[in-house]
């Protein structure tokens, strides 16, 4: 990375940076925030905490460059320093832990799901949702921001701080432990999950 | 040579690379390898059972992600109360 740039915005600048570029995302910032803490008051202290930030740090922000992502950024940061070692109930399954589990390139692409398209089709939101937010954080994460946000492999590459083949592969292995979770439900709704069509 | 099974559409009924394939056909799902990717992923899906079954199945999860998740709806007063703190904060 080149080294931040000394810029100064003026005061009108800054508002319209900050009405023009950052306020617009606040839906996705809050649905974010609520995703990781599943807390409307954390999920609040941590958007307001972000655009706080933001702001202080205005100058460092590129006019014109992804305020999303820059702010996901933030935002992630912001959760992984103050609010995940301030929550009650630890988080299941630590980061260092899940990196070193299965920090290999091996991974698993064999089709051991019998889960079948047509079942996940057929499923409700509060299910996906549901499915969604059982999965660790950071499984959680880079599922809401490639698939509920959007985001390219790069821009998660450089929001959560990690090289691209991770992110390609942490997001593999989240979808595989969704799939896990979808049949799961699969099952319990008697979808045909397996071979045998039953009415 | 392998088996050649005569389900209706020609597809092998095993592949040879799951992991190459299935990790092309991801990266082509996420919107990762472009024009050529679409090309690629026509061939592939036309010739191989299990990357036409796994393509249908990941394509479906990315589906009702996108479009089913409950989304959360932004507390009214948020977007105000962020205003004031920087108000205050100048």
């Amino acid at each position: 990375m080149s080294e931040v740039q000394r810029r100064k915005y003026s005061q009108e600048e800054k508002t319209a940076i900050f009405d023009g570029e950052f306020m617009p995302h606040i839906d996705s910032m809050y649905n974010f925030a609520f995703r990781l803490t599943f807390d409307e008051d954390d999920a609040k202290d941590l958007v307001q905490d972000t655009y706080m930030k933001a702001f202080r740090f205005i100058n460092s922000f590129e006019k014109g460059t992804n305020a999303k992502a820059w702010l996901f950024r933030i935002l992630k940061n912001s959760f992984i320093n103050e609010y995940r070692k301030k929550s009650k109930q630890p988080t299941k399954v630590d980061y260092q832990e899940v990196e070193t589990f299965y920090n290999s390139d091996d991974v698993d692409y064999q089709s051991t799901s019998d889960l079948r398209a047509e079942s996940v089709k057929d499923m409700l939101g509060d299910e996906i949702s549901n499915a969604l937010n059982a999965l660790a954080v950071d499984f959680r994460t880079v599922i809401i921001l490639a698939d509920l946000e959007g985001f390219t492999y790069e821009e998660m590459a450089k929001i959560l701080d990690i090289p691209i083949g991770t992110v390609r592969s942490r997001l593999h292995r989240a979808r595989n432990l969704l799939k896990e979770q979808l049949k799961g439900y699969a099952q319990s709704m008697g979808y045909n999950t397996n071979e045998e069509e039953e009415d | 040579m392998e088996i050649n099974d005569q389900s209706g559409d020609e597809r092998k009924l095993a592949c040879s690379d799951v992991t190459k394939c299935f990790q092309l056909l991801e990266s082509i799902l996420d919107g990762e390898m472009g024009e050529t990717g679409q090309e690629l992923m026509k061939e592939k899906l036309a010739k191989c059972q299990p990357c036409f079954e796994h393509f249908h199945l990941e394509q479906a999860i990315r589906d009702v992600l996108k479009t089913k998740c409950t989304k959360q709806a932004v507390p009214t007063e948020l977007a105000r109360s962020i205003r004031q703190m920087i108000q205050e904060s100048k």
